[in-house]
Formats: structure tokens, C-alpha cells, sequence
């Protein structure tokens, strides 16, 4: 149990240098931290299919260009009332 | 492939996340200019990232929608402060994060740091899996189971999953959009990925009591 707790802890780092984790004397003899290697291996291949989910519905870019006009509405009347006041 | 092979194939997770898209430098330029077309053109190449992103986080359409359009409105604030130091999607995907993470935060989590929203509490974390109950996942896993467990994550795990896992960022990308650091991208994920593991084991033996 101490060297799964071990192993456990190490994990993290064997994946994030890619190590070679059929070298590991730990997962020659452990059934169940070999099949915790596996599912997570599996999981982070099977997240790839994840994308893309779709696209937003056209309101969303009315609503920007709306957004936008009046954000372009406000700088030109804030830079004429600039203009009048000098 | 394991998934530190995986994270050592940064070529092919660039490939995935930033192919080079005909026009986008040109697009970029233009709307710094002002040129409300070319702002278009940028919206159509990359809403449905951005999109993506929010419902993933949030799983419900409409405030998905109504984060995407604040992290455009945002773009076209910011837009002329794009230097390219950074992939343009990189930076634009930057923005929509802190859109969400604002979001968030306004949620339920007024009052925590960055690094905290990132760390569940214990009970949300996962558990090491020291013993020999369920060996391993049974058979395969389909999308939406895995969509399901997904939205499950707590918001912290979730979000280092679909940046790193799901969008192929790199750990030091990640760092520098949610401002933590790299170790705890790298803590994060490891942890999502044994609290999905978690969540699987947890449906795939609730399917089979039934």
C-alpha cells in the first residue's frame, strides 16, 4: 500500500515528462496502480474528441454588433461634446 | 500513448489547437484599424472556441451565449493592445477565461483568490486509489458520457482539463492565462483527471446496479 502511495504521488510527474512507465518496477507488480495508468491515459486520449461542441446562435453576434454600434455611438458623442467644449 | 507521451508531443497539440488560419494576421491588423468587417472575420473564426470554452464551464447555453458575447465585446475593447507575443487565439482565449473566471467568482465565489477558486475542498477532490476494488474503467467510454463527467468537475479542475486535455494548451500557457503557477496546472490536472476517473467508475457502477 506504501509504494502504490508512493508511485501515486510520483505519477503526476512521470506523466508530465513522458517517462517510460513500462519501466516502472512498481507497475510490474501492481495490478491496480496499472489499471489507474491506464484509465488515465485513456481519459486524456478520449478528451481530444471533445472539441468542438457547436457554434452560438446568431443572436450572439447581433448583440455584439448592437453592443458595438453603441459603443462607437458613445466615443464619437463623447469625443463631439469634447470638441464643443473647447 | 500515455498521457505524458502525450504532453511531449507539443507539435501535434499545436497542430489541434493554433493551425494556421489564411487571413487571421491580416483580419488581426484591420481590426485594430477599426474595420468592422475584419472584426467579423475574427468573431467567425473563432466563436465557436470561445463558445465552447463558456459552456463547457458554465453547461447552459444561454449564459454560455451571454459569455461569449462579453468576451468579444472585451476583444473589440482591447483588440488594438494585441502585440503578438502570443498566438492570437492563445490571447483571445486569455480574455474569455477571465470572463468566466469574473463570472464565476460573481457566482459564489466573491471573496477567494485565483488559486483558491482553482483548489476544490477536499470532499470535491478525487481519492488516491490505494486498493483493488474496480480495477479500471469497463469498456469504453463514449463522448457524452465523458462530456457528462466533465461538467461535472469542480469549476477549478474542470477548466485546467478542457485548457490542457481537451483545447491542448501547455501547462506554461495555462499558467499565464489563469495566473497561477505552472505546478498547480500541472497539480490541477492530475487531480481532474483521477476525479474523472472517479466520476466514470461511479456511473459505470450505477449503470450496472440497475
Amino acid at each position: 500500500m506504501t509504494d502504490c502511495a508512493d508511485f501515486q504521488d510520483r505519477l503526476p510527474e512521470l506523466f508530465e515528462t513522458g517517462a517510460n512507465l513500462n519501466e516502472e518496477e512498481h507497475l510490474k507488480q501492481c495490478e491496480n496502480c496499472t489499471a489507474l495508468v491506464r484509465d488515465l491515459e485513456y481519459i486524456a486520449q478520449q478528451a481530444k474528441l471533445l472539441l468542438p461542441i457547436h457554434d452560438p446562435s446568431p443572436t450572439v453576434w447581433d448583440n455584439i454588433r448592437s453592443a458595438i454600434k453603441s459603443d462607437m455611438g458613445q466615443n464619437s458623442s463623447t469625443s463631439s461634446s469634447a470638441r464643443s467644449a473647447t | 500513448m500515455s498521457a505524458g507521451q502525450t504532453e511531449s508531443k507539443p507539435a501535434q497539440h499545436h497542430l489541434r489547437r493554433n493551425p494556421p488560419i489564411v487571413g487571421e494576421a491580416e483580419a488581426i491588423a484591420a481590426a485594430q484599424a477599426g474595420d468592422e468587417k475584419a472584426f467579423e472575420t475574427l468573431y467567425a473564426l473563432h466563436k465557436r472556441r470561445v463558445y465552447s470554452l463558456c459552456l463547457r464551464m458554465l453547461g447552459n447555453v444561454a449564459a454560455a451565449e451571454d459569455l461569449t458575447q462579453d468576451a468579444f465585446l472585451q476583444l473589440y475593447r482591447k483588440i488594438g493592445t494585441f502585440r503578438g507575443d502570443s498566438a492570437f487565439s492563445t490571447w483571445l482565449h486569455r480574455l474569455a477565461v477571465n470572463v468566466v473566471l469574473m463570472h464565476l467568482r460573481k457566482k459564489g465565489l466573491p471573496q477567494i483568490s485565483l488559486e483558491e477558486a482553482l483548489e476544490p475542498s477536499q470532499d470535491d477532490g478525487p481519492r488516491k486509489d490505494i486498493g483493488a476494488r474496480d480495477l479500471r474503467l469497463s469498456g469504453s467510454i463514449d463522448r457524452v458520457t465523458l462530456e457528462r463527467a466533465v461538467e461535472n468537475l469542480p469549476p477549478g479542475y474542470r477548466l485546467v482539463f478542457v485548457l490542457h486535455d481537451v483545447e491542448g494548451y501547455e501547462h506554461n500557457e495555462i499558467a499565464d492565462m489563469l495566473s497561477c503557477s505552472i505546478g498547480n496546472s500541472k497539480s490541477q490536472l492530475h487531480k481532474a483527471r483521477m476525479k474523472l476517473r472517479d466520476l466514470l467508475r461511479t456511473g459505470q457502477r450505477k449503470e450496472a446496479a440497475v
